[in-house]
């Protein structure tokens, strides 16, 4: 029985992305090694990378409302917070002190 | 390779509207749970470098780079092979898919062969959970993904050993999806961690 072939190029090009993106931020951390805007680099990064998963492999595009908000706002929590405590560090160390 | 649509994606208009559900209910509240328990430690891991940005400088110069990359690629690759293993069940090619599973099996056990490697590493260096509150962190996360990771590979065992025995169709792969998702949230939650320990410095 003749049966359709699967669509294997678009899993492939997600997964060299992520490769891609992972050896791009080593480098990134090497070469701005210290600087103050590197935080924002990586957030990028962690931010593209878990979409390229959600949206690649899972296909969260097609998934039931719940279930792409829930990854949307998984993703999205790390970049977010690591901005912010790169730049108001002090701040959260404060209001998170006991 | 061809460059034919996949089947599933093919949505009837009632379900194209609410979207589906990749795999079954059951895997997604595991899925959240495990989300829940890692924003809590992301959390833990945020606060902590608040209080001791100067340790978690310092902390990552420390760690191997080589060990944190071959995880995160170990993770992507497995991620990468089970996801073609679903997209080929789904196009009715069950040898294929069973041959991508147990490639994603294959890399998936490096996984803990590497962290076994890294953790040597890590006490030949004189590195272990009380060398700071960066490593402390570091082991506390490391590990707990770790810990979920081999939930994850006794799962693909468990699908494999169904796909073997026939229980999956093209109408019927749900189990093969969810343990795809959970291991694709597992991949995230990796790639999540690895900047923490091995990029930001």
């Amino acid at each position: 029985m003749k049966t359709p072939a699967a669509n294997l190029g678009s899993l492939t090009y997600a997964w060299l992305a992520l490769v891609g993106l992972t050896l791009l931020s080593l480098g990134i951390g090497q070469w701005f090694h210290g600087a103050v805007w590197l935080p924002l680099l990586v957030a990028a990064i962690v931010w593209i990378k878990g979409t390229v998963v959600a949206r690649g492999f899972i296909e969260a595009q097609f998934a039931h409302p719940f279930i792409a908000r829930v990854l949307a706002g998984f993703i999205a929590f790390t970049p977010v917070a690591l901005v912010l405590t790169a730049f108001f560090g002090s701040q959260f160390a404060r209001w998170a002190t006991l | 390779m061809t460059a034919t649509a996949l089947p599933a994606l093919e949505l009837p208009p009632a379900l194209a509207s609410k979207g589906r559900i990749p795999g079954n209910k059951g895997i997604w509240v595991g899925i959240c749970c495990e989300f829940v328990e890692f924003l809590v430690l992301f959390v833990v891991y945020f606060v902590a470098r608040a209080h001791f940005p100067e340790s978690f400088e310092a902390g990552a110069e420390r760690l191997s780079r080589v060990a944190g990359t071959v995880i995160t690629l170990l993770m992507v690759t497995s991620s990468f092979f089970i996801a073609c293993s679903v997209a080929t069940m789904r196009a009715g090619q069950r040898r294929r898919s069973i041959g991508w599973l147990i490639a994603g099996l294959v890399v998936a056990l490096g996984y803990p062969v590497a962290k076994y490697l890294e953790i040597s590493w890590n006490l030949a260096h004189g590195i272990n959970g009380e060398s700071g509150i960066f490593f402390t962190v570091y082991y506390y996360l490391t590990f707990n993904h770790l810990v979920h990771a081999v939930w994850g590979i006794l799962g693909i065992l468990w699908v494999l050993a169904r796909h073997l025995a026939g229980g999956y169709t093209t109408e019927d792969y749900s189990g093969l999806e969810s343990l795809a998702s959970y291991w694709h949230a597992t991949d995230i939650i990796w790639l999540v961690i690895f900047p923490f320990f091995y990029v930001l410095n």
